[in-house]
């Protein structure tokens, strides 16, 4: 990869990562729970398998990922719950609601993980240490006596802060330096970049940890493992920025449904989120868009607005995007349901509960009578939709992997995708944007609406073969001196001949011609500044019938010296 | 359909007429996937002067002429053709010449394609070939020096992969259909006035060695 790979710069970010999220939703949701160890498990298939353990159950020696069978082996009074991805992220919800009162920006990533970029907060709680604090103290006070798992982490971008969260002590923020991303991460085991087949891969290469395999030349990932594997590289080496293409969402994409009667119980409104999600990914894929951040949004019968905005790695599914807009409907509409059960508890577990209900549950008093949906980040799909007879999925990914590995071999610029620009001359109005890069104009043909203009811009039919830099050519006159400009962009004498190495004989008479315009480039700027004057001429040979066919070209005199810009072939 | 008597001999007649009804017959339980599965059509005068009226899939097509008489205005309007019919395109620009703009007057979904610059020379095959696996229409400049046994190489892959390769310039193996770009006439551009504004170009195409004559008309 070269340099002129244009990469932004990581989003500061602050993680929150509640340890064992689905123990603690399991505890809050059955208090008997409290104190023994517990194991939540999962069914993957046929297995089942221990999704989350308790303090307690893992100093007997049980860990995650376990079966069922061993975990009851190693201690056998374990208590065993099943996993309820809804109870998670609804009980998840009072920790974004108490993150919200510091930052309105926080993305849910999945119960038990948050993030919101520090930019705003930090300065205003006096710095990343600050506001890392200021964030553990928030979510403790409604988490109650479960402090214990509450971990923050600030670093560049989200991966960085998602494993600076994990190698954080309880009420022990950990925060990476601004620009330490990439040495923070060189000691990490390759498993946490979450793609076990190339962390196998890569540890079968001996390369163990972030560090050795972010010392890879990107070229040479990219030749090897594909664009996903160079995605993968760019974390590890501490660039992360995120989607690599970014698309201002359309505004009129947000898709809404009245409720009436209003919906108070969950799975009426998920029935028409489910239809609501669905019409919203099918209207991007419509334009070639999916969606990789949504804010779900509510309004109640009594007129308050409830927003929340979740994100997923890669784009969103309809299964995916339903299953979050369940998740929120339910932390919303069950969560005040909480607080009304724990009439005979002690003080202390009270004021726990209460806390942990969130102070104002208020805010959901009543039943759901608007839904919407707005997709906030949303990336081109170009390899998701289907073409039209379907072949286009296909198509996309058997091109990015043909030209990944030409990247590879001749360098990251060798292959370009032409995006064509404002300019003067055929060279100037096209861009050579690196493929995989966003294809952007650097100079756009239409700015907020308006066409600027280009005077002396050479009008189309485009030459089908530029020259850059031009080609040392001789425009002469009739009498054989070489055709100059004055400074009022006047001629010398009409052209009669050129001479040029890319013509056929090498040189030709001038039957017809147009010109010359005269360009004064950039005037402003004494560096750039350039005049220059072009004329479009028809050249026939002397020689034979061969030569007698016409040819084009775009001839332009500077400094002095002709060249030949362009040739209409 | 031609009234048919069948005889109850149950021996199948050889006259005219039972001749005529197999070829009916033949001709409607033919595989539907035949030619024009295989082929990606080329609109226009210049699709009309290619057999079967566009670009078979596997296939090399070639096209030559001296700088200026429009073979690389043909590649682009071929190209335009198969973007057009959303597949994907890429074209070897050796020299880094390729003119951006007019690819996209030419109609090319600049989107699906890619174009390789500055290629060199020992490694102009291996990326020929890497482009054949991967696109559907691959068309490059030929570089002086090609040999005739990297250019059947190259024609044997496109044929495996079933992608068009499409030579610009002297090409030294066989090929399916042959384009000379021979001549090119410019109007619009007079003595110190008009602009270019258009221009004929005539094509000679050669299939199978037999050359069919065409007249174009770009811009």
């Amino acid at each position: 990869m070269s340099a002129s790979r244009a990469r932004s710069r990581s989003v500061r970010t602050c993680c929150v990562w509640c340890a064992d999220w689905p123990v603690i939703a399991a505890r809050r949701h059955d208090r008997a729970l409290q104190g023994a160890a517990l194991v939540v498990r999962e069914r993957i298939g046929s297995r089942e398998l221990v999704r989350a353990v308790s303090p307690e159950a893992r100093a007997e020696g049980i860990t995650r990922g376990m079966r069922r069978r061993e975990a009851e082996a190693r201690c056998p009074g374990v208590t065993i719950v099943d996993a309820d991805p809804a109870l998670e992220a609804r009980t998840f919800e009072v920790v974004a609601r108490a993150i919200e009162s510091l930052t309105p920006r926080v993305v849910l990533e999945r119960p038990g993980v948050c993030a919101f970029p520090t930019r705003g907060p930090a300065r205003y709680f006096g710095g990343d240490h600050g506001l890392a604090q200021r964030v553990g103290e928030v979510v403790a006070e409604v988490l109650g006596h479960d402090r214990e798992h509450i971990h923050v982490g600030i670093a560049d971008g989200v991966f960085a802060a998602r494993l600076a969260a994990r190698s954080a002590r309880p009420a022990e923020p950990h925060v990476v330096a601004n620009g330490a991303s990439a040495t923070f991460l060189a000691s990490w085991p390759v498993r946490v970049l979450g793609d076990d087949a190339l962390a196998d891969l890569l540890e079968r290469l001996g390369l163990r940890t972030l560090g050795d395999f972010a010392a890879l030349a990107p070229d040479a990932v990219l030749a090897r493992f594909g664009v996903e594997g160079r995605g993968l590289h760019d974390l590890a080496r501490g660039f992360d920025a995120g989607p690599p293409v970014l698309v201002e969402p359309p505004p009129d994409l947000v898709e809404q449904v009245e409720l009436d009667p209003p919906a108070a119980r969950v799975d009426t409104a998920a029935f028409a989120a489910k239809g609501l999600a669905d019409r919203l990914l099918a209207r991007l894929a419509e334009r070639g868009l999916a969606c990789t951040r949504v804010v779900i949004e509510a309004e109640t019968e009594h007129g308050e607005r409830l927003s929340r905005c979740w994100r997923h790695d890669g784009a969103l599914t309809p299964a995916t995007l339903a299953e979050r807009v369940r998740w929120q409907l339910d932390g919303w509409l069950t969560a005040h349901m909480i607080s009304r059960d724990a009439q005979d508890l002690d003080v202390r577990e009270r004021q726990d509960m209460e806390a942990f209900a969130d102070v104002d549950l208020d805010t959901t008093t009543g039943a759901l009578a608007v839904l919407r949906l707005i997709p906030d980040e949303v990336v081109p799909a170009d390899g998701r939709q289907l073409g039209f007879w379907g072949g286009d999925q296909v198509g996309a990914d058997r091109a990015d992997r043909a030209l990944a590995r030409l990247q590879g071999m001749l360098g990251y610029d060798a292959v370009a995708t032409i995006v064509v620009q404002g300019g003067r001359t055929p060279a100037e109005q096209v861009r050579w944007v690196p493929w995989g890069e966003p294809r952007e104009p650097r100079r756009p043909l239409v700015v907020d609406g308006e066409v600027p203009s280009w005077p002396g811009a050479v009008p189309p039919p485009a030459p089908a073969r530029v020259f850059e830099p031009a080609l040392p050519a001789q425009l002469l006159d009739a009498v054989g001196r070489a055709v100059v400009v004055s400074g009022r962009g006047e001629q010398s004498a009409p052209p009669a001949r050129l001479r040029c190495a890319a013509l056929v004989s090498g040189d030709g008479q001038v039957v017809s011609w147009a010109g010359p315009w005269a360009h004064d480039v950039r005037w402003w700027d004494t560096d750039g500044h350039r005049r220059r004057a072009l004329w479009q001429v028809v050249v026939k040979g002397d020689g034979g019938a061969a030569d007698a066919a016409d040819i084009a070209c775009l001839v332009a005199v500077e400094g002095g010296m002709a060249g030949v810009e362009a040739i209409y072939d | 359909m031609a009234a048919v008597v069948v005889e109850n001999s149950g021996v199948p007649r050889r006259d005219a007429l039972a001749l005529a009804h197999l070829a009916e017959i033949a001709d409607r339980v033919r595989p539907l996937v035949a030619a024009t599965e295989r082929l990606l059509p080329v609109p226009g005068l210049l699709g009309d002067a290619l057999p079967n009226g566009g670009l078979r899939r596997g296939s090399v097509v070639t096209v030559d002429g001296v700088a200026g008489m429009g073979a690389t205005s043909i590649v682009l309007t071929l190209a335009a053709a198969v973007t057009a019919a959303g597949e994907w395109a890429a074209i070897v620009d050796v020299a880094g010449t390729l003119g951006g703009r007019a690819a996209a007057e030419a109609g090319v979904a600049l989107e699906r394609l890619a174009v390789v610059r500055a290629v060199p020379a020992n490694k102009w095959s291996t990326v020929v070939a890497a482009l054949l696996d991967g696109f559907a229409f691959v068309a490059t400049d030929v570089p002086v020096r090609c040999r005739i046994g990297d250019a059947r190489r190259l024609a044997a892959r496109a044929r495996e992969r079933a992608a068009t390769l499409v030579a610009l310039g002297p090409w030294p193996a066989e090929a399916a259909v042959r384009l000379h770009a021979t001549t090119s006439q410019w109007h619009g551009l007079g003595d110190g006035s008009g602009l270019l504004a258009r221009r004929d170009l005539d094509v000679r195409v050669e299939h199978r060695g037999v050359p069919v004559h065409t007249q174009l008309r770009a811009g």
